[in-house]
């Protein structure tokens, strides 16, 4: 007669490989889980590298352009207030040469007055201005002659010739 | 602004609102430009609007404010206002007078030209073709551009308007020809000027831009002058200088209600919602300033942007361009409430000529097919959305349940984009074409077979 024990054991034996089997597969499961999450998790963060380098990049270039903007801009405001300062010079230049030729020509005071008499009549009322020139008047009506008035008229015709003053050589 | 000797007259009659009366004149001709020097040197601008025997009236650019009639000194010029006109422009910002705001001398030009400017000879027009790109997809998609054309934005109050008006300024191109862009705005707020010179600064610097500024605290006269002086130095790059220029004016319903305080103050008879009765001729004169002439390679195109006022569309402004201009591209409060930048509404936008500035050797070849086909699918969506409010999504069927997919498509990959993207009209179509393959090729009835072989992804094959 033998023992039950003996007969279980080949039930202990299956449970047992069963249990081996079941352990190991487990082990192999985790084993691949950790694998994939470590692998998904260096992917993942290779893509947040990947990205914030492109974010990087792209904000440093948006960020040189606009300086490179901001650079231009700059250079343009400079050179046009370059260019009022010496367009304002030219105005100051033309203002005391047409004062100068009325102080150097003493003939060029009583054309004006003929001149704005031919314009307004005879009886036109004409002052002599301070900086040179006429001012001649009768009632409603008016015409300056006056050094300064004609040296903007002058500037004014000189027109697009004044940019030769910023043109490059 | 030329300066010969003129005789200067001292009767001043009357000052009236920005009217000014002077007597004793003589030879002074209607729509003079005049120059008024005050008693304290000051100097104004002036535009004679009616000649009657001796008086004259005098329309002040700047305003009768601070003038008395004594020591107020008139100088009629003998012609219409003229500008000098050239690249000098260029890289200049300017108030709505043209005077400079940036520091710089005046503006000089080779030439002078009158603001009003001249008509073109209807004979000698070129019909507009070749496209002006955006690079807002809904603009260069939807509703292209075409040089020579005029296509205005209706907006209302709230709308980004001027956004997408700044927007275009900075981005447009004519594919690599020379180009420029002369901008005009009309009654902007100070934080609406700032924003204005910020967001063209760029192409500022770039001196590809005239940047005319004219605030809503100028003297309104002042506003009625400013389109005008954008126009003609626009002509002069256009066609004496060979560029394509954009001209951008915003925003004409400033100008037209600037148009109605003068007519006002001048006693004119009033006519709908107190415009003048000339309010469309006076529009027409400034939008029909745009073209082509044969035999010269630039081109004027223009935007006007226009707020309707409590977005009704049958205001005399909006209705009265929509007479003239060649199609309107409108923004939706709806689109608006979506948080969809920029917030065309498709379906009210036209381009009536994009028809001849698309296709092959223009935009691309497929480009008018699937502009045509994208409305008619937003139409269907559009459809959808109301029946679905109706009876309910779930009664909808897999073909209208894909109209609805298409509009939130349409929404979030083609219309939306950044107020800084510019999108080249390669990258706009892909999307487009995204768009539209949310449908089963089915659905895509006007688009060529050749067109949705190559595009369709196969799995759309099977839908068929």
């Amino acid at each position: 007669m033998t023992a039950p024990a003996d007969a279980l054991s080949p039930v202990r034996a299956e449970l047992l490989r069963a249990a081996r089997a079941s352990a190991d597969a487990v082990r192999d499961r985790a084993q691949t889980d950790a694998e994939e999450t470590l692998r998904s998790a260096r992917a993942t963060a290779e893509a947040v590298l990947e990205r914030a380098r492109e974010l990087g990049r792209a904000d440093g270039a948006a960020e040189a352009a606009r300086e490179r903007v901001r650079a231009v801009q700059d250079a343009w405001a400079a050179e046009l207030a370059a260019r009022a300062e010496v367009y304002a010079a030219l105005r100051a230049a033309v203002h005391a040469g047409v004062r100068r030729e009325f102080t150097a020509d003493a003939s060029i005071g009583p054309r004006c007055a003929e001149t704005a008499r031919r314009l307004l009549g005879p009886r036109a009322r004409v002052t002599t201005a301070s900086e040179g020139g006429v001012t001649a008047e009768v009632p409603g009506r008016r015409v300056d002659l006056s050094a300064d008035a004609l040296a903007d008229r002058a500037l004014d015709r000189l027109g697009v010739q004044a940019e030769r003053l910023w043109e490059p050589a | 602004m030329t300066g010969a000797v003129g005789i200067e007259y001292t009767r001043v009659r009357d000052l009236r609102g920005p009217l000014l009366f002077v007597e004793g004149v003589s030879g002074v001709g209607w729509d003079e430009f005049a120059t008024i020097v005050l008693d304290s040197g000051e100097r104004r601008h002036g535009l004679v609007l009616e000649v009657d025997r001796d008086i004259a009236v005098v329309q002040v650019l700047e305003d009768t404010a601070g003038m008395s009639r004594t020591g107020t000194r008139v100088a009629f010029s003998g012609t219409p206002l003229r500008i000098p006109v050239g690249a000098g422009w260029l890289g200049r910002v300017c108030n709505g007078r043209g005077e400079p705001a940036d520091g710089g001398p005046p503006v000089l030009g080779g030439s002078y030209a009158e603001v009003g400017g001249a008509p073109i000879n209807p004979v000698r027009r070129e019909p507009p073709n070749e496209a002006v790109l955006t690079g807002v997809a809904a603009v260069d998609v939807l509703t292209t551009l075409v040089r020579g054309q005029k296509l205005p934005l209706f907006s209302a109050a709230g709308l980004p308007h001027l956004e997408l008006a700044v927007q275009i300024a900075a981005q447009a191109t004519c594919g690599g020809d020379p180009f420029a862009v002369v901008f005009a705005g009309m009654g902007l707020t100070h934080a609406d000027t700032a924003f204005v010179r910020h967001g063209l600064a760029a192409r500022s610097a770039a001196r590809e831009l005239v940047l005319f500024l004219n605030t809503a605290d100028d003297p309104v006269i002042e506003r009625l002058l400013t389109p005008r002086l954008a126009l003609t130095v626009a002509e002069h790059l256009a066609f004496g200088e060979g560029r394509h220029v954009l001209v951008v004016m915003t925003d004409m319903t400033a100008y037209a209600e600037a148009l109605r305080e003068v007519s006002a103050a001048r006693g004119e008879i009033p006519a709908r919602r107190a415009y003048p009765g000339y309010l469309y001729s006076d529009l027409a004169s400034l939008y029909e300033r745009c073209g082509r002439i044969r035999g010269r390679p630039g081109s004027v195109t223009i935007l006007p942007v226009l707020t309707m006022p409590a977005g009704d569309i049958t205001h005399p402004v909006p209705d009265l361009t929509g007479y003239i201009t060649e199609g309107q591209i409108v923004l939706s409060g709806e689109v608006q409430a979506g948080g969809t930048y920029p917030p065309v509404d498709p379906l009210a936008s036209l381009s009536r000529l994009m028809r001849k500035g698309t296709g092959a050797g223009r935009t691309r070849a497929d480009h008018p097919a699937v502009a045509a086909q994208l409305i008619a699918a937003l139409a269907r969506s559009r459809q959808v959305r109301e029946l679905a409010d109706l009876i309910g999504r779930s009664a909808l069927s897999p073909t209208d349940l894909r109209h609805l997919d298409l509009e939130d498509a349409f929404r979030h990959r083609f219309l939306a984009q950044r107020a800084d993207e510019d999108r080249s009209l390669d990258d706009s179509l892909g999307r487009a074409w995204e768009v539209l393959l949310t449908l089963p090729r089915s659905q895509l009835g006007m688009l060529p077979a050749d067109l949705l072989d190559a595009h369709a992804l196969p799995q759309d094959q099977e839908a068929r």
